[in-house]
């Protein structure tokens, strides 16, 4: 099956005054009609700036020196400003990470879901519109539509904002809806039922969802595969199951390992030493290997390649090179242990 | 509910006449208490040659003589009846000499403010589009050095190079001996004075709204609204502006007696025929009672144009407005 969506070898960086910065470097992934691809990792590893990159929303003063981004078969790379307003919303749309502020304060929720689905149905009548807008709020589980569709978003708390956003996302349809921390800005009750919510719509509609996240227990609760970032690269990518149970990179272990639920009982959190590099002058070799405690003297020279496990599986590490001692994972324990 | 706003309502008159009180008894006693002498402005050179016993009649006429706490009621109780006295210089109701030069100024101010108004908002959204490219580097740059030339000086250089060097204007008055109903006349008249007034407040205003553009345009709702489909001028001008409105209205009400403040400048220079060169001519010439009405004037629509911003963010933005309605909604959607 073709995938709604494939990155291949996608470099971003910004140019700043002090240098150049690597957000994003030569990722490659594939999106398949109605599955759930989540993207993990720390703050500030390049994930939020991936999904940007793709809907073309990034400052200008992000470049992308390298890679294609294809949606459908079809090649979006150099598309412009013009033909991007026409995708956005109706091929690909998103949700953001605080709903406080996603939303115009000046303008009611439902003027706000409406302009989303004008944009696409500009000739569509007054009361089909209002339909349409109800559906959609009723889409999203907010309770008596009629009513609320005349407030403003200070009237809202923030999971009625989410579910309002995530309303205007879906308004167009789209094929694609990337998830940046959707739930980070929630409280933890508000979490579950955001998550609960995408994932019963993903499945009633359809939608290819990128869900972009630092919490492990929501990918859990979501993702049918995975895909680990640090530095701007994508370290380990596999169905959900594969990373969870089978993981093969050092990152993914400490990430596993930090989990507060492997921890009961213990006075403290394992936690992975050091902080991640600096992008603007990424180390030679593998970006992880100084907090690696596996790291090999090859990963202080020159990257790992992506080693393939299983057809769905790759890991970015050296220790699967043929040619390196066995390691026992301090996680996981095999897909069926 | 309607009780709390007639409540408002209230406070805000009682606020207003306070204010207006305090401004009359201030003015009157810096006024008096000004070096100058007031019958030289009624009696003209006169004066010199009066005699101490002429003197003091001249002033015991015009109420000069007694205390200022006396002189001030005295004003008061007339002023309440809507008797505020005879201007000393054109010994006729002051009322009367307002009313004379009001529509002048009124004229000069107006279509004024709306030019700066209209213009800022033209150019600061096209500075905003364009940010950072060249036709908004050139605009801030060349605003920028605009807004710091004084206007008595641009005055005077804009009669240099029009009136004098190629004379294509008129350097002063209202209108031409004799052409008092010709419009035609009168817009040739007003073009240099307005240029002035409008130049000298426009880049100010159009940096303002470009400013809060692009603080709005970097807002997260910005990029919802992009991710919607809508495209950057869309949301620059339907999104942004809309809330970047609120600030720039209530700034442009407060800001109404600075460009009036400009005016009454422009119009010394230009010897135009308005309340400027009135309020000017008044003080110098320690005519109290035109001075007073004329101050009270200006501090009344100085604090109307507070009111007037208050009022208009009220209206323009949600929250605002909402403070009470909204709670109570909050507190009907479980």
């Amino acid at each position: 099956m073709e995938p709604v969506l494939e990155v291949r070898h996608l470099t971003v960086q910004f140019h700043t005054p002090s240098g150049t910065v690597q957000a994003v470097r030569d990722v490659s992934f594939s999106l398949h009609k109605g599955e759930v691809l989540a993207i993990v990792g720390e703050s500030g590893c390049g994930k939020s700036v991936l999904c940007r990159s793709i809907l073309k929303l990034l400052p200008d003063t992000a470049r992308l020196p390298s890679g294609t981004i294809l949606v459908n078969g079809v090649d979006i790379t150099g598309y412009g400003e013009r033909e991007m307003t026409k995708l956005r919303g109706k091929l690909f749309s998103m949700v953001f990470q605080d709903p406080m502020t996603a939303l115009d304060p000046t303008m009611t929720i439902g003027a706000q879901i409406a302009e989303a689905v004008r944009v696409h149905q500009p000739r569509m009548g007054r009361d089909a519109l209002r339909q349409r807008v109800l559906e959609l709020m009723t889409l999203v589980g907010i309770e008596r539509p009629a009513e609320r569709m005349g407030l403003y978003p200070h009237n809202f708390s923030g999971g009625m904002r989410q579910r309002s956003v995530l309303a205007m996302a879906l308004a167009g349809d789209p094929a694609i809806l990337f998830a940046d921390e959707p739930t980070t800005a929630l409280d933890v009750t508000i979490q579950a039922q955001i998550l609960d919510l995408l994932r019963q719509i993903q499945r009633q509609l359809g939608t290819a969802t990128v869900f972009v996240t630092h919490d492990l227990g929501a990918v859990a609760r979501v993702a049918d595969r995975v895909a680990v970032m640090y530095a701007g690269k994508i370290v380990e990518i596999g169905t959900a199951e594969e990373v969870f149970y089978d993981p093969r990179h050092p990152y993914t272990w400490g990430l596993l390992q930090s989990l507060p639920v492997l921890s009961r009982g213990r006075e403290t959190l394992p936690t992975i030493p050091g902080m991640p590099p600096d992008l603007l002058h990424p180390p030679k070799g593998d970006t992880f290997a100084c907090r690696n405690p596996y790291a090999l003297a090859i990963d202080y020279e020159e990257e790992p390649p992506l080693f393939p496990i299983t057809e769905t599986h790759f890991a970015a590490t050296w220790l699967l090179d043929p040619r390196t001692p066995q390691v026992t994972p301090p996680v996981g324990g095999g897909l069926h242990g | 509910m309607k009780r709390s706003i007639l409540r408002s309502i209230g406070i805000k008159v009682l606020v207003f006449v306070v204010s207006l009180l305090i401004l009359s008894a201030a003015v009157f006693c810096v006024a008096r208490l000004a070096p100058g002498d007031p019958l030289v402005s009624y009696y003209g050179d006169r004066v010199e040659k009066m005699s101490p016993q002429e003197r003091a009649w001249a002033e015991d006429k015009l109420g000069l003589n007694d205390p200022l706490t006396v002189q001030y009621v005295r004003w008061l109780e007339r002023a309440v009846q809507g008797d505020f006295g005879i201007s000393y210089q054109y010994k006729m109701p002051v009322t009367e000499v307002i009313a004379q030069r009001m529509g002048n100024t009124l004229l000069l101010g107006g279509v004024g403010l709306l030019l700066i108004f209209g213009g800022a908002l033209l150019l600061g959204s096209f500075c905003a589009w364009q940010e950072d490219r060249w036709p908004d580097r050139l605009l801030c740059r060349a605003g920028t050095l605009l807004s710091c030339i004084p206007e008595f000086w641009l005055s005077l250089l804009l009669i240099l190079v029009f009136a004098m060097g190629i004379r294509w204007l008129p350097s002063s008055g209202a209108y031409s001996i004799g052409g008092e109903g010709n419009v035609g006349d009168r817009l040739v008249h007003l073009i240099l004075p307005l240029t002035v007034v409008v130049l000298s407040h426009l880049w100010y205003y159009a940096y303002l709204v470009r400013n809060r553009l692009l603080e709005e345009v970097r807002a997260d709702y910005v990029l919802l609204a992009r991710v919607k489909g809508l495209p950057r001028r869309a949301v620059l001008f339907r999104h942004c502006l809309r809330s970047a409105m609120p600030t720039y209205l209530s700034i442009l009400a407060i800001s109404i007696p600075h460009v009036l403040g400009g005016t009454y400048i422009v119009e010394t220079v230009f010897s135009y025929p308005g309340l400027g060169t009135l309020s000017y001519e008044s003080a110098r010439y320690q005519d109290y009672n035109l001075l007073m009405v004329l101050c009270l004037l200006s501090g009344a629509v100085v604090m109307l144009c507070n009111l007037a911003a208050q009022a208009i963010n009220e209206r323009i933005d949600p929250r605002i407005r909402g403070e009470r309605s909204g709670m109570e909604q909050e507190v009907r959607t479980p």
